[in-house]
């Protein structure tokens, strides 16, 4: 049984959990926004990756590879290779949502991400069932809202700042912000120095293939490190909850 | 295809994989290697996104401005060690270019 009403503090209590993150989840919308703006798409089409695809590091890819050009295949599927952690993410909610009406599945599976995920299994973890949802719901609510208002703004602010800015740096400064911390865990260290070599080596591959070429070796790379390796993560989806990847 | 059937696209597939899980069962053991892999997606994604991005920017400028874009991101990495934090990166990098353009003859 789902009822928001009667469970109203239990709401709000969920949006009160999720606030902290937004410390993370609002900077980043707007880079996404800043960099919608400047990209060689419409930037209504870039706010829509937030509705659409709501996902930090697949909107980044998407708005990134669209904008250099790459063939339409290799931009959806490179999104969906990144997102496939939402696969996890559905599994792991699977079992608190089993018996409950299609409609909330349908509505709390599309607000499913990182933040919602953590948020959400702080209140099943503690509560009732029913609490629980109405907690889950209310954190995934004010994050959708705030992504959403967050790439609007960085879009808006963005389109009319001066070009002697260089606003298109700005995604490439901060992919490399986000790089930099994983080099301390020796498998995602090898990912990025083998993704990055790659790239750089595949600049002129046609369609863009080389983001994509050098995503798999990089992955590829970082699977050859052992899983006991000193340092190594004991769990690849603990780093990526995070802000709203 | 254009833009927007793009964008729906990675869209709907997004959301089928929210779905799956919810739909299929609630409890699938995945294997320990697909679990590895999708941690290093995102890092090896960003590091190719951003290699390409810095080339395209450094191409963009000319041979003597070039190295601007290479200081922006070396500012950036000493930031980010510097605080620990991410966000470092655009705060210190932005600046350090746009120092470094006037300065690097054209």
């Amino acid at each position: 049984m789902i009822s928001l009403r009667a469970y109203r503090s239990d709401v709000a209590a969920g949006a009160r959990t999720m606030a902290p993150w937004l410390a993370g989840v609002v900077p980043f919308g707007l880079v996404i926004g800043v960099s919608a703006a400047h990209a060689d798409i419409p930037t209504v089409a870039g706010w829509l990756t937030g509705p659409l695809i709501y996902a930090g590091s697949a909107q980044v890819a998407t708005i990134g590879m669209l904008d250099a050009g790459a063939a339409p295949v290799v931009v959806v599927a490179s999104a969906l290779i990144i997102n496939i952690r939402l696969i996890f993410y559905s599994a792991t909610m699977a079992r608190y949502w089993r018996g409950t009406p299609w409609w909330w599945r349908l509505v709390a599976a599309y607000l499913l991400v990182d933040p919602s995920v953590a948020v959400g299994l702080n209140g099943y973890r503690r509560l009732s069932r029913g609490r629980a949802h109405a907690h889950y719901f209310g954190g995934a609510v004010l994050l959708w809202v705030s992504w959403l208002a967050a790439i609007g703004a960085g879009a808006t602010v963005g389109a009319g700042l001066p070009a002697w800015l260089h606003l298109e740096f700005v995604m490439p400064l901060f992919l490399v912000g986000e790089a930099v911390p994983k080099l301390a865990n020796p498998a995602q260290r090898r990912a990025i120095f083998a993704a990055a070599a790659v790239a750089l080596l595949a600049l002129s591959a046609p369609l863009q293939l080389g983001i994509a070429l050098a995503t798999a070796v990089g992955v590829t790379a970082g699977l050859t490190v052992r899983p006991d390796e000193p340092g190594h993560s004991p769990h690849p989806l603990q780093p990526t909850v995070e802000v709203l990847r | 295809m254009n833009t927007w059937i793009i964008i729906m696209a990675a869209g709907l597939g997004s959301y089928l994989f929210r779905l799956s899980m919810i739909i299929l069962t609630s409890r699938i053991a995945m294997p320990p290697y697909l679990e590895r892999a999708s941690g290093l997606v995102t890092p090896a994604a960003f590091a190719a996104l951003a290699a390409a991005g810095v080339a395209a920017a450094c191409s963009g400028l000319g041979i003597t401005q070039a190295a601007a874009p290479l200081v922006a991101v070396a500012a950036a990495i000493m930031a980010v060690l510097r605080t620990g934090s991410s966000q470092a990166a655009i705060l210190a990098g932005m600046p350090a270019l746009w120092v470094a353009i006037p300065l690097l003859p054209s």
